[in-house]
């Protein structure tokens, strides 16, 4: 198991967003968490990577107890995250963006910065990583333009891409497809099961694409009103009659 | 009309080098890493203090002399031994130069980290900027009343430059001018570097999405603390030379309008490009000169208008002409800056 959260929940002045929550995930698994808008599934990310801190409850990663831990903190030990909406750094390029989160850079240091010989080696090591990673997703020719210049969906394997230099044990993405022609939602799920068998990295990812992400995941955890209202197989998630309700509308 | 043109050179060359040090600084803190310092007056003050306490303080001690007492009844004895000393004594002279511009930069840039440490902690970094405005007002009315620092409002005058022993008061000058222009190169070449290099990435990453920046694992309140000490370094060693310059140490040389110059140096050569700042210390400078001389040549000529004002208009016109139709600057931030895209056109 990679990520255990005990009893998680938040209250926002009154509301309380995420209500008693418990999941595991185990190595390697893509797992899928859906549930209406409001539901606090995104809320549940900013607890899981350090964006918020949780009222109560305890989240373990990887061993490591992150509970009140800061997001960089927390990144350092392999758990990345995505957002919902596009967080590139849209004024710098494509290929700053992605080697922005390699971890241990020798010239991110504003001494060693000016010392060229220190870092150059380095650099030239994680460009050619970088290059090999947006190859992989047909960004390659696109390295030195402005992130603002690409489409959406382009923005969204672009990030996927910046995801995986920060080498990642696991990775939080919140709607990876929002906004994605779906012919490109498709591909973008195919690029996620294709890191999860080649880098091993664990996924949980907020959808709303049901269609594509049950074709992907191992397994679903819905939320409703802040509280798991169900786990289980896509196939059992589809079946179960009060997930319909509160979701489907049925 | 009586004007020496060599001389207005290097005054203006020497003007231009502080300038440029003061733009390099605000560049790099505001223009390549987002951080709102309106606090440049206080970090060129602190420069310009510190000069202040080691030339009537430590000059004397270096040159196995009693302290006098810079202020009230021995200011004459004091203002003469340390006149004595920069004329009689140059190696003392430039000793106590030396390391009168290492104490400000770790003054300057000790406050600088300090500060941006603890207001950048609560994430609004527009408290930064307040914080720095107020209390650069709040040190000038301190030091303005404290005798001891310079003298209170008197200020203190004999802050020679380390030139002065030549007889060649020429000479001494252009040696001056060459030496200022000197630091800000360096702190050009630095500042550069820096911007190429995988640092300057991290800079502009958190410029533009502190959030984003943390979540990939950057600790934001970290780099900014130490480009603020950095940046506040700079600014110290500019008020050193500013004060040198003009031989005189004032709290009133240390106003809010002196960080607004600033400012304007770095809007109007464009943001986040170092030689950007450079052309908008050189334009600044250079209007800042030329408006001061034809306010003098209108004084001689018996004329009431007092041209210095039009100086504050022109740039308060200039700045809103940029903004309006070039708000990138006259220089824009290239987009390629870091070297891995070298390495990645070769590959």
């Amino acid at each position: 198991m990679i990520l255990e959260l005990q009893h998680v929940t938040k209250d926002f002045e009154g509301l309380r967003a995420v209500d008693d929550v418990s999941l595991s995930v185990d190595e390697g698994a893509i797992i899928g968490l859906i549930g209406p808008n409001g539901s606090g599934k995104s809320t549940l990310l900013n607890l899981i990577s350090g964006m918020a801190s949780p009222s109560a409850g305890k989240i373990m990663f990887d061993g490591h107890d992150i509970t009140q831990k800061q997001p960089d903190a927390i990144f350092q030990l392999g758990l990345a995250r995505g957002f919902q909406d596009p967080s590139l750094f849209f004024q710098m390029t494509v290929l700053d963006n992605t080697l922005l989160p390699v971890k241990y850079q020798h010239g991110e240091h504003p001494v060693w910065a000016i010392l060229r010989g220190s870092w150059m080696r380095q650099e030239r090591a994680h460009s050619v990583s970088a290059l090999d990673v947006l190859k992989k997703i047909n960004l390659r020719e696109h390295f030195g333009k402005r992130a603002a210049d690409l489409s959406g969906g382009q923005m969204k394997l672009a990030e996927m891409a910046r995801s995986v230099m920060g080498n990642p044990k696991m990775l939080l993405l919140d709607e990876p497809t929002a906004g994605v022609a779906p012919n490109l939602a498709y591909s973008i799920f195919e690029q996620i099961d294709a890191m999860r068998r080649d880098l091993g990295i664990t996924f949980l990812i907020v959808e709303h694409r049901l269609e594509i992400l049950f074709d992907f995941v191992d397994s679903v955890t819905v939320m409703h009103m802040g509280r798991v209202l169900a786990q289980g197989s896509p196939t059992e998630i589809a079946a179960n009659d009060e997930v319909r309700e509160v979701y489907f509308g049925d | 009309m009586n004007i020496d043109f060599f001389a207005t050179a290097i005054a203006l060359l020497t003007f231009f080098g502080i300038a440029a040090l003061m733009a390099i600084s605000l560049n790099l803190e505001y223009g390549v890493a987002g951080i709102p310092n309106f606090g440049q007056a206080l970090f060129v003050s602190l420069g310009a203090y510190t000069a202040g306490i080691t030339y009537t303080r430590l000059m004397p001690l270096l040159a196995g002399q009693e302290v006098i007492f810079p202020c009230g009844n021995t200011l004459n004895p004091a203002l003469q031994l340390r006149t004595e000393i920069m004329r009689t004594l140059p190696g003392v002279g430039l000793a106590n130069f030396a390391i009168t511009l290492v104490i400000a930069a770790v003054i300057g840039g000790i406050v600088g980290y300090g500060i941006s440490y603890l207001t950048l902690r609560v994430r609004q970094e527009w408290y930064l900027a307040l914080v720095l405005l107020v209390g650069g007002e709040i040190v000038r009315i301190i030091v303005r009343g404290y005798e001891p620092i310079i003298c209170a409002s008197n200020g203190l005058s004999g802050i020679a430059q380390p030139f002065n022993w030549l007889d060649n008061a020429q000479l001494a000058s252009i040696l001056f001018a060459l030496m200022v222009v000197g630091f800000a190169f360096a702190a050009y070449l630095y500042s550069e570097r820096l911007v190429r290099s995988p640092y300057g990435r991290l800079l502009k990453a958190v410029r533009e999405n502190e959030r984003v920046a943390r979540s990939l694992g950057k600790n934001v309140a970290r780099i900014r603390a130490q480009i603020m000490f950095i940046g506040s370094a700079m600014a110290a060693v500019a008020g050193v030379l500013f004060a040198l310059n003009i031989g005189f140490v004032s709290a009133n040389d240390y106003v809010v309008t002196l960080t607004l110059d600033v400012w304007v140096m770095i809007v109007l050569g464009g943001l986040g490009n170092n030689k950007g700042a450079l052309v908008g210390a050189l334009l600044v400078t250079v209007l800042d000169r030329v408006t001061a001389i034809v306010a003098i040549q209108l004084n001689m000529l018996g004329s009431e208008f007092e041209f210095n004002y039009l100086r504050f208009i022109l740039f308060g016109v200039i700045l809103l002409l940029m903004l309006r139709y070039r708000p990138q600057g006259i220089l824009p931030e290239p987009q390629h800056t870091t070297l891995a895209h070298d390495m990645s056109d070769a590959s």
